[in-house]
């Protein structure tokens, strides 16, 4: 797929040859560490290792456009969450209303790279694995097929409606269509004339593409058979097991009352 | 619902529809990053009400495709799923299922425009609030954002969008709509859904909008420190460093109530559509 919406990064390193499957399960191998532990020391680990996983599978230009987004979330999550939390061990800041212990900063830092680790593991998967993979990979899982079909079908559809939603836009614009009035209500309501034309160019064709699949003999209730079956070669295999041993240390390590406060 | 070609083609649609118009489509952002007024968060509402479960389906792709386009795919993405689903899904068996604040009619705004404002907004309100609760609850238990924090903030987001946008966009389009033969209840085999006008159903649309409230106002209280709970979560009560142990509880509870009672709740809308 090589549309500028997508995030998906041709090449050929060691990720983007694994099964959609498998590399699923290694990012279930971090997103699990991630989440047992809870002192920033140890959640860095994941996250060190999905950065690593992102830029060896040429995601730096991905990582670009969303650090924005990453870095937002990473200080959303530090401010928010001492004060959800009991203060205790040594003061660190102690000025009229605001009050923030040492636990406390490392406990809302430990949820901040928790949410890091999600994030760039989730992007390091997105930029390895093409839309059809992704879609091959949920088959794979056993996933019936009729979904699948509608996730790969709304996957190829979505980069045709968001051009379309764009040049809606800049035309509804061009004939002077407000999108910045002051009052929130009015701002929202200002969406009407953008929204109709998108929505009505997405429904026109529903009919004709349903009678289009049912020519060509689209059945949901047969079983299927498909040209390119999902293969699961050793190298899948080893990166299973290497997750799942990722998987049962962290649970092990974690329940005895390491990486934990 | 699977079996039927166009269903799986409007589900589709749906998906593609609000992922590409909630990418772009920032009303007005609260929060860079974590959370705007998305224009977009009208249509598992609309959508909803016209297409039945394949706009239940299609929110839930859709936002799962936003997701991978705008670098958000992760553990979180399953919150936004299940909780896009219901956003749906409530909006599908809540039309004409809640007893005298039903207007009976079509969603068309043309006839007793007054009675059929009232239910969308109700609707609107229950939709969003079932959402936000869903999502919230997942983030707290990931222990990524508190309970009452997320749930305030994607409920009024949710609710201010679906319900400002929803009666223009459903006034204009929805006779369009009907005409191209697209309303779920013309597309489905009637085999194909639950319908039921008896006094059940009734109960389960209340106890749908019942409980996706009582989650939220609930789950905030405790967040917030009302009734005897302590304002923050200490440390040791945080259930395996995710969430806190009693909004994982009441987060159970409400999930599986709000499951049951939207089951029991079967769809009405093609009654309407008959009448």
């Amino acid at each position: 797929m090589s549309d500028s919406t997508s995030l998906y990064v041709d090449g050929d390193s060691l990720l983007h040859r694994l099964d959609p499957r498998s590399k699923l399960a290694l990012s279930l191998a971090l997103f699990v560490p991630a989440y047992v532990f809870g002192r920033p020391e140890y959640i860095a680990i994941p996250l060190v290792v999905a950065f690593a996983g992102l830029l060896a599978g040429g995601g730096w230009r991905n990582l670009k456009r969303i650090w924005f987004i990453l870095v937002a979330l990473f200080v959303v999550g530090l401010v928010l969450w001492p004060n959800f939390v009991e203060p205790s061990g040594p003061t660190l800041v102690d000025a009229g209303p605001i009050l923030l212990t040492l636990d406390q900063l490392l406990f809302a830092l430990g949820r901040s790279l928790r949410i890091a680790t999600f994030v760039v593991t989730g992007l390091a998967y997105i930029s390895t694995t093409a839309n059809e993979e992704l879609v091959r990979g949920m088959r794979g899982l056993g996933i019936p097929y009729a979904f699948c079909f509608a996730v790969g079908t709304a996957l190829r559809l979505f980069p045709t409606f968001l051009g379309a939603a764009g040049t809606v836009r800049q035309a509804q614009e061009a004939r002077g269509l407000d999108l910045s009035a002051s009052n929130p209500i009015e701002r929202i309501r200002n969406f009407v004339p953008l929204l109709i034309p998108v929505f009505m160019t997405a429904f026109r064709n529903v009919e004709t593409q349903s009678m289009a699949l049912e020519a060509r003999g689209f059945d949901t209730r047969r079983e299927r058979t498909f040209y390119r079956e999902s293969a699961f070669a050793v190298r899948d295999w080893a990166a299973v097991a290497l997750a799942v041993a990722v998987v049962v240390g962290a649970v092990a390590l974690s329940s005895t009352g390491v990486g934990t406060f | 619902m699977w079996r039927d070609t166009r269903m799986i083609m409007l589900t589709a649609v749906v998906a593609a529809v609000y992922a590409a118009v909630l990418i772009p489509f920032n009303a007005i952002v609260i929060i860079p990053g974590l959370t705007s007024v998305r224009p977009a968060n009208v249509f598992p509402v609309i959508f909803g009400i016209m297409f039945g479960p394949a706009a239940a389906w299609g929110s839930a792709i859709g936002n799962l495709i936003s997701d991978i386009f705008s670098g958000q795919f992760g553990a979180g993405s399953l919150g936004g799923f299940v909780g896009n689903f219901a956003f749906g899904f409530v909006s599908y068996r809540l039309w004409g299922n809640l007893g005298a604040l039903s207007s009976g009619e079509e969603p068309d705004f043309r006839g007793n425009s007054g009675r059929q404002l009232v239910e969308y907004v109700i609707i609107a309100v229950v939709g969003s609030t079932a959402c936000a609760a869903i999502i919230a609850w997942w983030l707290d238990i990931l222990g990524l954002f508190p309970f009452s924090v997320f749930a305030t903030i994607v409920t009024i987001n949710n609710t201010l969008a679906s319900a400002v946008l929803g009666p223009p966009l459903l006034y204009l389009v929805y006779p369009r709509i009907k005409e191209m033969g697209l309303l779920y209840p013309d597309v489905l085999r009637s085999e194909d859904y639950d319908t039921s006008a008896g006094a059940r159903s009734t109960l389960g649309g209340y106890g749908v909008a019942a409980t996706a409230i009582l989650w939220v106002v609930i789950g905030v209280a405790i967040g917030v420190g009302v009734e005897g709970f302590g304002f923050f979560v200490s440390m040791g009560s945080v259930f395996n460093q995710g969430g806190s142990t009693i909004q994982m509880a009441l987060g159970a509870v409400g999930f599986l109530s709000l499951f049951a009672f939207s089951f029991l709740a079967r769809e009405r809308f093609s009654q309407i559509r008959r009448n």
